[in-house]
């Protein structure tokens, strides 16, 4: 083994944690815009990941269709599960505190329709054959599917930026995150960008959850667990920010792997330093918070 | 200047003042009075899985105290607080090693839960608003991880032995004993929060919460008296947890779950800025999440749920109004 082991060990580790904090930016960018532009911290978002990641293992066989019809799905059920968000938190309008328990009241709803459907344990979730195997790197060998997956998030953060800072719609929505106030000024129609900000939120993180179920597979409580990830991922990136989202979402991923492994059990510890330094340095910015 | 704004923002915030003009002044004392008799009768009038679910609710209880000091006198909502709970819980689970008498858990955990309140405080109050609820969240869902890994019986949880409640006493194993101390204990900690609501601190922490620049402009420190009362907030916590061991004799990572920060703060909102409301709203949702919970084959989740959503669309601030209007125009 020797030096070049440990090296190659812990340079897997981090490719580990490259999938994983892709997948939480992918989640992440979602909820970062729906606080940034609607003002909602929805504690629905990991519920919409669960959902994702169940169609996966209800739909998903060894082959190509089943990820192809669960993607499918999964879009229309982001679609709908944002739009009836946006339902639920429109007549709530000003009172963030009751849009969270609103938010929060579905998500308990939710995750106990979930156990009763699926059941309380853990399902695993297989990727296609195609992309089961594993490859070398090295003396170690790699899931391909966690490589592919690196390359579809890469796509999707590529694909977000475009949307998010070169497109028309973008400078929409980051219009709206700017300055609410100016942007129904100029004409721009706030409560259809906010619907449409809740509705992509939602596609992203059901696609999310049936492209990560094989790697953060369902289970109950993974709800939560995502939201948490998410939620670091928003504040330590700066709340409607898309790039803040994607080093915070990298740097967690970081933290949750490597972190692990080179120091069991500091993970917690190290996102809570993580989250501290970003409100003591921007406390004043982005992290000025709306009145309850 | 404070002087000045003290007494308004004081009568506007307490919900209880308008009612006393109209009912008679005597009702209030016998009505406290007679719970209190039913409360400590309870015993002798219902069974064993009753009393416990009550001793349940009564920590319960103690904890959405914790959370409306925070969301009713500061006006910031906590999403975290079952951590210091937990942190009360742990350390009374650890004193019980030395000595199995209550009252020393209580302190010694009380104690704990401020000194964790204070730690996690340092990042809690730089946010307002919903920042706040979310950082507080973060928090308290990082304790609730590293408890799993760090905690004495990891996951699994650590169980403790039954709680003598005074020296010289035998242990208590029977629920209707375990309750009454419980309950006793409740009354002394909802003693001291009642004379914390009638010091000037408070009324400073109304202040915070109605303006906080005016309060600042006045010479305070806004984000000190916000931590003090993170920190007051966070030894109630604890004191809970150290109850919740003499209710339970267990603790797991599990007692650090969001579900319980959410079903806290949602009682401190029932409560609409009241001590006394808070504890009603801690005891409803309990008996919503467990007792009608287990009628329907363990659906307490999807109850609770429910409960939220009917409290986030209910108008609950006109609610209030319009029965102090009510008993005023009987009157």
């Amino acid at each position: 083994m020797g030096w070049d082991g440990f090296v190659t060990a812990y340079t897997i580790t981090a490719l580990d944690g490259v999938a994983y904090g892709l997948l939480l930016f992918v989640i992440a960018a979602g909820l970062t815009l729906i606080f940034g532009v609607a003002g909602v911290f929805s504690m629905a978002h990991g519920t919409l990941y669960l959902a994702g990641a169940y169609l996966a293992w209800h739909l998903a066989d060894d082959a190509w269709t089943g990820l192809t019809l669960a993607l499918g799905v999964a879009v229309a059920v982001g679609a709908l599960g944002g739009a009836g968000l946006a339902a639920a938190v429109r007549p709530l309008a000003d009172r963030p505190l009751d849009q969270v328990l609103a938010t929060l009241g579905i998500a308990y709803i939710a995750a106990d329709q979930f156990s009763l459907v699926f059941g309380a344990e853990p399902r695993s979730v297989d990727p296609p054959r195609a992309v089961a195997g594993s490859v070398s790197l090295g003396d170690y060998q790699y899931p391909v599917y966690r490589l592919g997956f690196i390359a579809v998030g890469v796509l999707l953060v590529l694909g977000l930026f475009w949307l998010v800072e070169r497109s028309r719609t973008g400078a929409v929505v980051r219009a709206v995150v700017a300055d609410p106030g100016m942007a129904a000024a100029t004409g721009l129609r706030t409560g259809t960008v906010r619907t449409g900000v809740l509705i992509g939120g939602g596609v992203l993180a059901v696609t999310a959850g049936v492209l990560g179920a094989p790697v953060i597979g369902p289970a109950p409580g993974v709800d939560t667990t995502i939201l948490v990830y998410s939620l670091i991922v928003c504040v330590v990136g700066g709340l409607g920010s898309i790039r803040g989202a994607l080093l915070a979402a990298l740097g967690v991923g970081q933290a949750l792997t490597l972190g692990v492994a080179l120091a069991p059990g500091a993970a917690s510890f190290v996102l809570a330093v993580a989250m501290l330094s970003a409100l003591t340095v921007r406390q004043r910015t982005a992290l000025a918070g709306r009145p309850a | 200047m404070i002087t000045t704004l003290t007494p308004s923002s004081g009568a506007t915030v307490e919900p209880v003042a308008p009612c006393r003009e109209v009912v008679p002044a005597w009702l209030w004392p016998a009505a406290g009075a007679g719970a209190l008799a039913a409360a400590v009768a309870m015993p002798w009038l219902v069974n064993g899985y009753f009393i416990s679910l009550a001793a349940t609710a009564l920590v319960m209880a103690v904890l959405a105290m914790s959370a409306q000091v925070l969301v009713g006198l500061a006006g910031l909502p906590p999403l975290g607080q079952a951590a210091h709970l937990t942190v009360g819980a742990y350390t009374a689970a650890t004193i019980a090693t030395l000595t199995s008498l209550g009252p020393v858990q209580l302190v010694a955990a009380a104690a704990a839960g401020a000194v964790a309140a204070a730690l996690t405080g340092l990042l809690a109050v730089r946010a307002r608003g919903t920042t706040f609820l979310m950082v507080t969240f973060g928090v308290g869902e990082l304790v609730h991880a590293g408890a799993s890994r760090w905690a004495p019986g990891g996951s699994e949880g650590v169980h403790t032995p039954p709680v003598v409640a005074l020296p010289g006493l035998p242990a208590m194993t029977r629920p209707g004993w375990i309750y009454l101390y419980v309950l006793a204990c409740t009354l002394l900690i909802g003693a001291a929060v009642a004379v914390l609501v009638r010091t000037r601190f408070a009324l400073l922490l109304r202040g915070i919460a109605a303006h906080e620049p005016r309060v600042q402009a006045a010479g305070h420190h806004p984000r000190r008296l916000l931590l003090a009362a993170y920190t007051f907030a966070g030894g109630i916590a604890g004191a809970a947890g150290a109850l919740s061991i003499a209710v339970t004799r267990y603790v797991s990572p599990a007692d650090a779950a969001m579900a319980i920060s959410a079903l806290a703060l949602a009682a401190a909102l029932i409560g609409s800025g009241s001590m006394t409301g808070a504890c009603a709203g801690a005891i409803l949702l309990v008996a919503a999440r467990d007792w009608a919970g287990g009628l329907l084959a363990g659906h307490g989740p999807t109850l609770l749920g429910l409960c939220f959503l009917l409290l986030a669309y209910l108008p609950r601030h006109r609610l209030a109004e319009l029965t102090i209007r009510l008993l005023r125009r009987r009157a």
